[in-house]
């Protein structure tokens, strides 16, 4: 944790603020705001290859989230913008695709610090919490397989569905297909 | 405001709202006042479930206990901050709503053992308010398995193992029960037992893995229970008052309790009620400090403390934690359900009481991966299926039964909390004995662990604590042995009664709140009876 952190980004990144959650009571998103907000989610989902659809299937467990989330208080609206002015920044600096790589890999942001720049700010309130709702909406299902093991059914906070179904919930221990492996090898 | 009830329920969790039911379902119009000294905090709220989600924030932790507001002394420390909800619902706003039975050897542990207590009552008095219980907290079982004798089927059926939990069957299989030095007729051997865990969760659960903060409803909460009844215009002379903490029970004689005393916690205005039947139902914690608090000229040293029992008897769970490693985990598990699903009373018996029953599960959160976690902190997808298909760690580990000693007490320390209640000091120690037993029961488990083919990383006795505290004024059969007698009423008074984890003689090695149910239950059939 001593490694020494370069941020990325320019003027816009790096302009420093309060840790606290910017004020925006009273305060919506605009369409626009929302698409752009998309194109970060939809941005993970890309970079770690862990999504289906383009991440579609989740959009409206996503946006459920965000009118959550700006319709209540603590009103969410001025991280929101924040993190747009930041992409933007970054975009122009690097390109689309360069842009969320270095947001997501190389941001420089310590995400256990309070954040005090504009870019910190877009990291911990919004790309982080946007992570951990897309692993909890599905995010986790795409790993499990890879050497032949079953895919992952379940994790924290996902939304499963009702248990009494024919398919499993979970990757379950069945003993009586398991004493019939035994049996035939 | 209304001063005068039939009933007044200190506390606003599972007990409260079971008798509190009870009662009104027998008779619509009774007028009943619950009492709780924390605030309401909004269940179900999206809002709150996406910040559990996101932030890993749950609205109700800022009512825990912190360090300074209770505290322990003796030769180990008893955990005792955040471990209990002060609020609406009470603990039920959190618990993992593990609902286990205790077994019939509890119930006489003094007479099996020479140490600890007996109850005043068997396990066959109980058995039909444990149907009750399960059905009330709908609770999802095995009934095929047969630990402890039953009338009645669960109400819903289990949740089903795991992946993981297989590898931890599997070694459970080719391994004995092994009786150890202490245990009734050490050396003989039989074989460990799988079991499915009996979890409450209603029919409507999702298995999302939030049961911290269920978005739903899916588990049992003491507030949903309460607000039905508070909307229910059956209930009319029904209340319950939040921020509202009772600082003293007050008689009219020696038998006749009649009021309680409380301060509005947003006014500031201190009220008396009167009842005809008081129920102290605030926890283990709360039930001895409002005793000892209440003095009087009848009571000197506080209500049902004439023989300086009061608090004392303090039992807890201590936790047996052992982890091991494998290499690697090439089936990339990790724990999709946030409750453990597997679990074996084989060592829960009453050959196992002497030395100490240990009540065996496999941890609920391991094997586990935190990949939003890994993902935050710029791992990339090679570098999270390293970590995913690594090296694994799985736990394994049991409550151990402790015996209740007349040294171990809890009381007040000067000074209130942030709700108003008395702070509290747990003193709390082990002996010699007690630890050798501890970590000779480790032993067992490390067994276990080293059968799955895995390395033994960490073996551990934990603290004991404030989760699972029973015995604070325990039911038996005077007042020399106990504050209770066997229908929860304190010994020598006519109407003021105990139903809580303080009423509890014995703490088993397995959750306590199934069986505070089922002798919540007891108590509204005793009181629909003494009404009648």
């Amino acid at each position: 944790m001593n490694k020494k952190l370069t941020c990325i980004g320019g003027a816009v990144c790096n302009e420093k603020l309060s840790a606290s959650l910017i004020f925006a009571e009273g305060q919506d998103l605009t369409h626009q705001n929302k698409e752009v907000l998309w194109e970060i989610f939809e941005a993970i989902g890309i970079n770690w290859s862990n999504t289906i659809y383009d991440s579609n299937n989740q959009r409206s467990s996503w946006y459920e989230m965000l009118k959550a989330k700006t319709e209540n208080p603590p009103n969410y609206t001025g991280e929101y913008v924040n993190a747009i002015y930041v992409i933007n920044e970054l975009k122009a600096m690097y390109g689309k695709g360069g842009a969320y790589k270095k947001l997501f890999f190389e941001s420089g942001v310590d995400n256990n610090a309070p954040p005090t720049t504009r870019l910190a700010h877009c990291k911990i309130y919004v790309v982080n919490e946007f992570i951990r709702m897309q692993i909890t909406a599905g995010g986790f299902k795409s790993w499990g397989a890879k050497y032949g093991g079953e895919q992952a059914k379940n994790y924290h906070g996902f939304l499963g569905g009702t248990r009494y179904n024919r398919i499993s919930k979970v990757r379950a221990y069945d003993p009586d297909a398991a004493n019939l492996k035994n049996d035939q090898t | 405001m209304k001063n005068q009830f039939e009933y007044i329920i200190v506390g606003g969790g599972v007990a409260a709202a079971t008798i509190a039911k009870g009662l009104l379902d027998h008779k619509h119009d009774t007028s009943i006042v619950i009492l709780e000294a924390g605030p309401k905090i909004i269940a179900k709220d999206r809002r709150f479930w996406w910040d559990y989600i996101t932030r890993g924030e749950r609205p109700y932790t800022f009512t825990y206990d912190q360090k300074f507001e209770a505290d322990s002394t003796g030769n180990i420390d008893y955990q005792t901050d955040g471990v209990r909800v002060k609020a609406y619902g009470g603990s039920t706003m959190h618990w993992g709503a593990w609902c286990l039975r205790f077994r019939p050897e509890d119930f006489n542990l003094f007479t099996n053992t020479g140490e600890g207590a007996d109850w005043p009552i068997n396990y066959e008095d109980l058995e039909t308010y444990y149907n009750d219980a399960e059905e009330f907290l709908s609770v999802c079982g095995d009934d095929n398995a047969n630990w402890i004798p039953r009338s009645k089927p669960y109400p819903v059926p289990p949740f089903e193992w795991t992946a993981a939990d297989g590898e931890m069957i599997k070694a459970w299989e080719q391994l004995d029960v092994v009786y150890q030095d202490g245990d009734i007729n050490p050396g003989k051997t039989s074989k460990i037992k799988s079991g499915k865990m009996p979890i409450a969760r209603y029919r409507k659960c999702m298995t999302t893995g939030t049961c911290k903060y269920c978005p739903i409803g899916g588990r049992f909460n003491a507030q949903y229970v309460l607000d039905d009844l508070k909307n229910d215009p059956r209930f009319i002379n029904f209340e319950i008052r939040i921020n509202a903490p009772v600082h003293e029970v007050n008689v009219l004689n020696k038998s006749k309790i009649e009021s309680v005393t409380y301060t509005d916690n947003l006014s500031g205005n201190i009220y008396k009620v009167y009842g005809d039947t008081i129920v102290l139902a605030s926890g283990a914690y709360n039930v001895p400090k409002l005793l000892r608090a209440s003095k009087n000229e009848f009571w000197k040293d506080g209500i049902g403390n004439d023989h300086d029992l009061v608090g004392r008897f303090v039992v807890s769970h201590s936790m047996l934690n052992v982890v091991g490693k494998a290499t690697s985990n090439p089936n990339g598990w990790f724990q999709e359900y946030d409750f453990p699903t597997l679990m074996s009373h084989s060592y829960n018996t009453k050959e196992h009481q002497k030395k100490g029953k240990i009540f065996m599960f496999k941890n609920r959160t391991t094997p586990n991966v935190d990949i939003a976690q890994l993902m935050i902190d710029g791992k990339t997808r090679e570098e999270i299926d390293e970590i995913v298909y690594g090296e694994m760690t799985i736990n394994i580990q049991a409550f151990l039964e402790e015996k209740g000693k007349y040294s171990n007490r809890l009381e007040a320390k000067s000074g209130v909390d942030r709700f108003g209640l008395p702070q509290t000091t747990v003193h709390f120690s082990r002996t010699e004995k007690e630890m050798k037993n501890a970590n000779d029961r480790l032993k067992l488990l490390e067994q276990i662990i080293e059968k799955m083919g895995l390395e033994v990383i960490s073996s551990r006795v934990d603290k004991p604590g404030g989760h699972h505290t029973t015995g604070t004024a325990r039911m038996g059969t005077n007042s020399e042995n106990s504050v209770i007698d066997k229908f929860m009423k304190v010994h020598n008074t006519d109407n003021l009664y105990v139903c809580s984890n303080a009423a509890f003689p014995t703490g088993s090695a397995v959750n306590p709140t199934l069986t505070l149910t089922a002798m919540a239950f007891r108590l509204v059939d005793h009181l629909k009876q003494k009404v009648n």
